[in-house]
């Protein structure tokens, strides 16, 4: 189709160019200017001029004298490096000098400028192709997306991202950090497997301002925290770009889109950090969080891939993972056996010979901290009041994920 | 957390050092970038409209509607005008939390939640910095070309507050209702009600990363996330028995923070 159109747009500019060259001062031709990117400036007709587009560029000056010499063809780049929306490959028909020095003389059809002012393209800066166009003449208005310039396929690509944090955050806060391995089967397809630690998982402040201030606290289903978590799955790449900053640096990049499944495992705060004084001296006994197993694992997400040579990348990616949770055991313990405790505490007894089930981690809610003093048999209530209506929700952990990776 | 989140960022941007440097060493940087800018937007004033959604609501929610004047001195710099009214309401958490801190009694000393605040009127003067242009390839033949910028500004904006915790008319107790509906069940019968209630303008600060997508030669698509920013401000150390009694209790908070709205915006820009 990109031949057709080029075509076809090329006959549309036909009149155009005819009546630029019969009613107006005619124009340098710009290299490379047939493809549908690419726009030469309309004829500036100084008695009438055309409505301007806000894309086109002054016209150029107009000499009173023609080139002494016809214009020598830059250097094109080798075909890979051609214009990708639709400028042709070859090597443009006629382009400017590559020298500063001016032309030895004119061809019959040159363009003859009607002005004194010199063309501005005589320099031979604005004449150079840059991958093949004419990024530097200011008479032409180039705007190209090139062909990848790294190919992908077949390739492995090793994702460290140190710093993955949580942004949707209400009742938990989570940050960690994650690794992933990609392999790129096709340009725009890659299978993906990945891990990631949360090395801070905890209740959010909202959360304990709830509590602090009004006596309520999200369901144990909904501030479940995720201490880990590993996935499988797809990572797809359906668009690619480029961009320049302050128009000095180009970084080719690309959209992923990432999609997976895994298993992840949970915590539960049990208690926060409190002070534990015993015989007049005060213990600060850290936060206690309840282990409450493994969860099913989903896994999408987008971002950027921004590509720095042929090995290495940057990527800006804002993932969900997203899991079931149903708390009906803390620790192993389920209702009955924090009953069972519980009496037991209550009563002053030893633990051993409570008919418990075979998953209570029975020695997590017994004994002393030799460090803070601290009871765990304390913990039991704070334990059972979590399991006492069981919850379940389906959570999103939604992070950002900023890493770099290795390509190889 | 800061401390963490500050080595995070030094490690990140060591790391981030090190592949540009690498990557210019090699050589895969091509100083002719994309030069020649199919959109040109300086000297040209810009008119925006804009919705913003909340990205995320703990007990208000905000839906923002504004409209932004802009005048782009350079390609890559503009100053802008914004104003606008956001649509706020309590979230049903909040509202959870009002019914049933009505019947509990047990606590009778208590503070202010935070960030209740809901921005209504505002209006802001800022800055945007557009040092990043680039086009993608949305199919193979369409190629889309974009700005990434970064927006900072400030003003003032209208606040109105509606505490979930001072009623100073229980009506309902166990029901926990605070207003005059015609029936417990029936919410939307209420036309009043009697939660304690605020107001104030306050500076409001705004600041943006967002990308404005070029259609044709004047128009534009921007997509931002968007956060505001003003001051919170709340009452500590309420007493129950006063503020149901309709008398005022409590004092100001010492030190009450920072509210963020963080907005996802959707907006559309014609540029003359």
């Amino acid at each position: 189709m990109r031949p057709f159109r080029s075509i076809a747009l090329l006959v549309a500019a036909v009149p155009a160019l005819a009546f630029a060259q019969g009613a107006a001062p005619a124009q340098p031709t710009a290299p490379g200017s047939s493809g549908p990117e690419t726009t030469a400036p309309a004829s500036p007709s100084p008695a009438d001029p055309p409505e301007r587009s806000r894309t086109q560029r002054d016209a150029p000056a107009v000499p009173q004298t023609a080139p002494d010499a016809p214009a020598q063809v830059a250097p094109a780049r080798p075909p890979e490096e051609d214009d990708a929306e639709g400028t042709p490959s070859q090597p443009p028909a006629s382009t400017g000098p590559t020298s500063g020095t001016a032309p030895a003389s004119a061809p019959g059809d040159a363009p003859v400028l009607d002005s004194g002012e010199a063309p501005r393209t005589t320099d031979a800066q604005q004449q150079r192709l840059v991958n093949g166009a004419p990024l530097y003449n200011p008479n032409v208005n180039v705007h190209i997306v090139q062909k990848k310039r790294f190919a992908d396929e077949g390739k492995h690509e090793l994702v460290l991202y140190p710093g993955v944090v949580q942004v949707n955050g209400k009742f938990t806060n989570h940050a960690g950090t994650a690794l992933h391995y990609v392999y790129h089967l096709q340009e725009n397809f890659a299978l993906q497997v990945g891990g990631q630690y949360n090395w801070y998982s905890d209740e959010s402040d909202f959360n304990l301002e709830l509590i602090d201030k009004v006596r309520e606290q999200a369901q144990a289903a909904s501030s479940l925290l995720l201490q880990w978590g590993a996935h499988a799955g797809v990572e797809v790449t359906p668009l690619y770009g480029k961009f320049a900053f302050f128009n000095n640096s180009l970084a080719q990049f690309s959209l992923v889109l990432s999609g997976g499944a895994g298993v992840g495992k949970t915590r539960h705060l049990i208690r926060p950090e409190v002070a534990n004084e015993v015989d007049g001296q005060t213990y600060q006994v850290p936060a206690r969080f309840g282990d409450t197993g493994n969860k099913f694992l989903g896994e999408v997400g987008g971002g950027f891939r921004v590509q720095f040579g042929e090995s290495y990348a940057i990527r800006l990616e804002v993932r969900d993972l997203i899991y079931t949770a149903r708390v009906d055991k803390v620790d192993g313990c389920n209702l009955a056996d924090f009953e069972s405790l519980e009496a037991a505490r209550a009563a002053n007894q030893p633990f051993e010979g409570l008919n418990l089930s075979g998953s209570c981690k029975v020695a997590k809610f017994d004994g002393v901290d030799p460090e803070t003093k601290k009871n765990y048999r304390e913990d039991i209530i704070l334990g059972r009041d979590l399991v006492a209506e069981p919850s379940s929700d389906v959570l999103n952990n939604v992070s950002f994920y900023a890493g770099f990776s290795v390509l190889f | 957390m800061n401390a963490r989140t500050l080595r995070v960022f030094a490690a990140l941007c060591i790391s981030l050092t090190a592949l540009g440097a690498a990557a210019q060493e090699d050589g895969v940087l091509d100083s002719a970038v994309v030069r020649n800018r199919l959109y040109k937007p300086a000297g040209h004033p810009e008119l925006s409209l804009s919705v913003g959604l909340p990205v995320q609501t703990h007990l208000t929610a905000h839906y923002f509607f504004n409209v932004g004047l802009a005048y782009n001195l350079f390609d890559t710099f503009a100053l802008e005008a914004r104003a606008g009214y956001a649509a706020s309401r309590h979230t049903g958490l909040a509202r959870s939390i009002s019914e049933s801190f009505l019947d509990r009694e047990d606590k009778r000393v208590t503070d202010e939640l935070e960030d209740l605040w809901q921005l209504n009127l505002h209006g802001v003067i800022g800055a945007r910095w557009a040092p990043i242009y680039g086009k993608i390839s949305l199919v193979a033949d369409i190629p889309v070309h974009f700005q990434t910028y970064l927006w900072a500004g400030g003003g003032f904006g209208n606040l109105k507050r509606e505490s979930v915790i001072q009623c100073t008319q229980v009506v309902d107790r166990a029901a926990g209702v605070c207003d005059n509906r015609t029936a417990v069940d029936d919410r939307g019968s209420a036309t009043e009600n009697y939660w304690v209630k605020e107001s104030r303008v306050a500076p409001v600060v705004s600041a943006a990363l967002g990308f404005r997508f070029f259609v044709q030669e004047k128009h534009g698509v921007r997509l931002e996330l968007r956060d505001w920013i003003f001051k919170d401000s709340y009452r500590v150390n309420l007493l129950r028995d006063d503020w149901e009694a309709g008398n005022p209790t409590g004092e100001p908070a010492g030190s009450p923070g920072l509210t963020h709205l963080v907005q996802f915006d959707l907006g559309y820009t014609y540029s003359f």
